[in-house]
């Protein structure tokens, strides 16, 4: 038998940006390659506004990443993604060099991580040129449902969204009309219509799923395997105060960003609370963000320090004086990897009580949730958490591992002989 | 003039009859009028020149209107014009067509006039061969315009022009007269039976077929081969796709003449041999250089520790001719510095990338040839060797191409292929495997391929040049690589990929997209005028993933 032949697509890499998703995409693509019998494939999007690089080879919109051959990069126009239909304005791109790619690389599965800046028209053309291939998509926000950045809250008050319809979908962009709204669904299921199987790291999500159409029997909850860090951040010095708080990530609106300043200047002054922000990406927001939490942070120089960006490989040792893990997001959220990193390092969370952040943190066994969205909830649940050290070690005890990348690898070395399966039976019967 | 020419006169001069009488036209010819009419031949040593105004008053002015047009255009066509061209000549045809010639009414261009008759550029393509652009108008579309030229020749180019919509013509008659749909503007390349050398002096008809005609003067004649050459590129730009009708009955002709002639023009000026090149070598190495000579250094340092080069001889051409100081200062550092001997091509003027491995081959003595791109820069030693060894190993190779990859590893050659998109008409060249990894399995297979690139391509000398080398006639490069390959295929050889040889290639953009779509366009269009069915059946035969339908 000739290798299982497993083609990754991902909107990113962790060369060009150290996120999350782009560490989980590179993570699982290395646990397969140290598989037997098979022989996995990455194919990372690069863009000018990932990368400085502005251009492609002439040509091709491939090139190398590193020594690995099976490691590429796809290169596509910023500027040529339709945000709002999720498509590439350059058909070429598909019809041509992806074309070419998947002839020449012959892939058993093809499993995306995302299509974004690449386009759902790959979809459609992955079954054209490959009729017999799995295709397996993991889903990891609602953009496929939801114009408004796939977070699923309307464009008013932040109100959270349970249901994407052309008039719901009009009130938050009065701009774009219903036919719109409609179109761009219709466009996005017809080329979802291709997919084998889709993946939802959290249930929650997958819920959100099924109500906006994909059948039960093409969508299963399969959570992000991850890799044991290769060291465990120990305990803090000192647990009789557990008073520090760490935030991971993109310091935006929909992150909560405002909701913990809020928070944090809410805080009873006698309290011993500290939270340390570890966060990139804050010029990319917009100025008004930007001014708004230069001025909710000018009022907790004592309170809250900011440490700036960090590369993945040093969370052990942020962690490391940290009690607590902060996750105020507004919207949903998928699965949050901060959750598992935090839960690797044996740090208990305090997180919204809303979407994948509830469904992944019991509170009061591993983490405390407070009403999402609401700084004095936060504010309360803070003073709550530091003061109270016995709460810090039971809720610290309670933590499990989180899922490892074995048992991820092996569910979806089963989903991909079973999904080749099926396609064989459909090959059969057309 | 020739010696030959020379010789030859005396044997055709007739002896001259009584009747006769005659006018010098330039030292090599005279007007001869006498009992059979008017003609022009080799000029006699006589003492019975009379002046030309008094010949042409008594013996021909009397003649009627018809006669004397045709007078004048025989005269211009006279095959000794062609063979003793001069600007003196062509004066003294020019006086003879003005005393001679029928003048019509001029043309007013005026919406109420049922005729109208502009020439807007005439081309001199060469001395023979010219491009005119202008518009017609009348009642039915049926007027025939015919231009004269400064020396009388008559060519009637509404029988063969492209014709097209002129909406601005066609807004200027709408209010009055005529169907408004009509293509009124014209285009055409034609030829003059013998050499025209004025400038000034054309002159455009416009018969209708209701027997209005009229005349006008035509702007001096435009020549220049490169300004002329963008000028055509631009109308083929302007006429729907480059290549059209336009381009098939007109463009072709004269862009393939032009590029004829921008290669004529280029001789070789000077050939600097640096240090003792080897006096029989096995292959000559021929690198054409243009603008960028930055790779000259890094590539040359390869050689220079390559044993191979021993029995290579190597040739640079500067195609960018302004650079020859700049350059003769870098291999002169070069030389001094690492020994290796080299031959350096100066040009008078820029040939183009075929016409700049043209002079450097044959500026070469050895009987195999190695194409080579300046920006070419061996992955390691010992390619020249391997490549022959393949090439004189396997029976009836056309050309030969090793691996190339860019920077980073990624392919940028594993043999060219011809792609046509679904329903489209016109063949592009392909790269197989462009941008996978140099290890990538399939591109690591030695196999035919239906054309390789010139960036690096060796080639037996008698193969080459038994079918012609690479071809002129396509502008500023794209496709005389891949014709080059599909006349060796026409010949019965097979073009071949040879992946254990590797070479980076750093490509780059020397042109802005945008300046290089149109002759882009062109390039295509004629390579798949010339070779589409050739293509056919080698791509029905070639798959690009060996094991897969494609």
């Amino acid at each position: 038998m000739s290798d299982l032949r497993v083609l990754y697509v991902a909107h990113n890499h962790p060369t060009l940006h150290p996120g999350g998703a782009e560490a989980y995409s590179l993570e699982l693509y290395e646990a397969m390659r140290s598989q037997p019998g098979v022989e996995p494939v990455l194919l990372a999007r690069i863009g000018s506004n990932v990368a400085r690089r502005r251009v492609a080879h002439p040509g091709t919109p491939f090139s190398t990443v590193n020594d690995d051959p099976n490691q590429y990069f796809v290169f596509t126009e910023t500027d040529h993604f339709d945000f709002f239909t999720l498509t590439s304005r350059d058909k070429n791109l598909y019809s041509r060099h992806l074309t070419d790619f998947l002839l020449a690389q012959q892939p058993d599965v093809v499993h995306l991580q995302h299509t974004h800046f690449i386009g759902v028209d790959l979809l459609s053309q992955i079954r054209r040129v490959l009729p017999d291939a799995a295709i397996v998509y993991t889903l990891h926000e609602f953009l496929p449902i939801c114009n408004h950045h796939g977070q699923m809250v309307r464009t008013f008050a932040d109100e959270l969204c349970s249901e994407a319809s052309p008039r719901r979908c009009n009130e938050c962009f009065p701009e774009i009309s219903p036919q719109s709204f409609f179109l761009r669904e219709r466009f996005v299921k017809g080329h979802f219509a291709n997919v084998d199987r889709f993946l939802a790291p959290s249930a929650q999500l997958m819920d959100k799923y099924l109500d906006w159409g994909i059948g039960s029997e093409r969508i299963e909850v399969e959570e992000y395997g991850r890799l044991s860090p290769t060291r465990r951040a120990g305990d803090p010095a000192q647990v009789k105060s557990p008073a520090n708080i760490g935030f991971f990530g993109q310091l935006s609106h929909f992150k909560g960003a405002e909701v913990m300043m809020e928070a944090m200047a809410m805080v009873d002054p006698d309290v011993d609370a500290h939270l340390w922000l570890n966060g990139a990406n804050l010029e990319l927001q917009t100025q008004e963000f930007q001014e708004e939490f230069a001025r909710l942070q000018e009022g907790l120089r004592g309170r809250v320090t900011f440490r700036g960006p960090y590369e993945h490989s040093e969370l052990p040792k942020l962690m490391e004086d940290l009690h607590w893990a902060l996750i105020p997001s507004i919207w949903w959220e998928n699965s949050p990897l901060v959750i598992q990193e935090a839960f690797f390092h044996r740090r208990p969370i305090i997180c919204s009580d809303i979407g994948g952040m509830a469904e992944k943190v019991r509170d009061g066994v591993d983490g405390l949730h407070f009403r999402g969205g609401d700084p004095v909830s936060l504010a309360r649940t803070i003073e709550r958490a530091t003061t109270n050290p016995r709460l810090w070690r039971s809720l610290r005890d309670g933590i499990r591992d989180p899922y490892p990348m074995d048992a991820h690898v092996s569910r979806l070395l089963d989903l991909y002989g079973e999904t080749i399966e099926q396609r064989k039976g459909v090959a059969v019967s057309a | 003039m020739p010696d030959t020419v020379k010789e030859k006169s005396p044997a055709r001069r007739r002896p001259r009859r009584s009747n006769e009488q005659a006018a010098r036209l330039s030292p090599d010819v005279e007007l001869a009028v006498g009992a059979a009419g008017a003609e022009l031949r080799a000029a006699t040593k006589g003492e019975f020149q009379g002046s030309l105004k008094a010949l042409l008053r008594d013996e021909l002015a009397g003649l009627d209107a018809e006669r004397r047009t045709e007078v004048v255009a025989e005269l211009a066509a006279s095959k000794i014009v062609a063979e003793h061209p001069s600007l003196e000549l062509s004066g003294s045809l020019y006086e003879i067509r003005e005393v001679l010639r029928e003048r019509l009414p001029a043309c007013a261009v005026d919406a109420r006039q049922p005729a109208g008759l502009a020439v807007e550029q005439i081309l001199s393509i060469d001395e023979r061969s010219f491009w005119i652009s202008g518009w017609m108008h009348d009642e039915d579309g049926e007027g025939v315009v015919t231009v004269v030229s400064p020396e009388g020749a008559r060519v009637e180019v509404t029988k063969t022009a492209y014709r097209f919509e002129r909406p601005d013509v066609v807004q200027f008659y709408a209010a009055l007269r005529g169907n408004p749909t009509r293509n009124h503007g014209f285009t055409a390349f034609f030829e003059l039976p013998a050499p025209s050398l004025l400038t000034d002096g054309w002159i455009a008809e416009l018969r209708t077929s209701d027997g209005v005609a009229v005349e006008i003067r035509c702007p001096a004649v435009v020549s220049g081969s490169l300004a002329i050459r963008a000028t055509i590129l631009g109308e083929l730009g302007n006429r729907g796709p480059v290549g059209g009708e336009l381009a098939a009955g007109h463009g072709r002709h004269a862009l393939t003449r032009l590029q004829e002639r921008i290669v004529e023009d280029s001789e070789v000026d000077s050939i600097d041999v640096y240090g003792e090149p080897p006096s029989s070598p096995e292959v000559s190495v021929v690198i054409p250089l243009y603008k960028r000579l930055d790779f000259i250094e890094h590539q040359f340092l390869q050689f220079s520790t390559d044993p191979d080069f021993a029995a290579a001889e190597l040739v640079y051409v500067l195609d960018s001719v302004e650079q020859k100081d700049e350059l003769a200062m870098k291999m002169r550092e070069l030389f001094t510095l690492y020994g290796l001997p080299f031959k350096v091509v100066n040009l008078t003027a820029g040939a183009g990338f075929a016409g700049a491995n043209r002079h450097g081959i044959n500026a070469s003595v050895a009987p195999q040839l190695l194409l080579l791109n300046s920006d070419v820069i061996p992955d390691r030693p010992g390619w020249l060797t391997a490549m022959r060894g393949f090439y004189a190993s396997q029976e009836g190779i056309g050309a030969l191409g090793p691996k190339l990859l860019y920077e980073d590893d990624s392919l940028q050659h594993a043999g060219l292929y011809f792609h046509r998109a679904p329903g489209a008409e016109l063949w592009e060249n392909a790269h197989c495997f462009k941008g996978l990894h140099r290890d990538f399995p399939a591109a690591n297979v030695a196999r035919p391929v239906p054309a390789v690139t010139a960036a690096c391509m060796l080639v037996d000398r008698d193969r080459y040049e038994e079918v012609g080398g690479l071809p002129l006639h396509y502008v500023q490069g794209d496709y005389e690589d891949s014709e080059l390959c599909l006349r060796l295929a026409e010949a019965g050889y097979e073009n071949w990929y040879l992946p254990l040889v590797e070479l980076y290639h750093l490509e780059g953009q020397s042109y802005g997209a945008d300046t290089r779509r149109i002759p882009s366009e062109y390039n295509m269009w004629l390579h798949s005028e010339i070779w589409g069915a050739r293509i056919e059946e080698l791509m029905a035969d070639f798959s690009v993933n060996p094991g897969t339908e494609r």
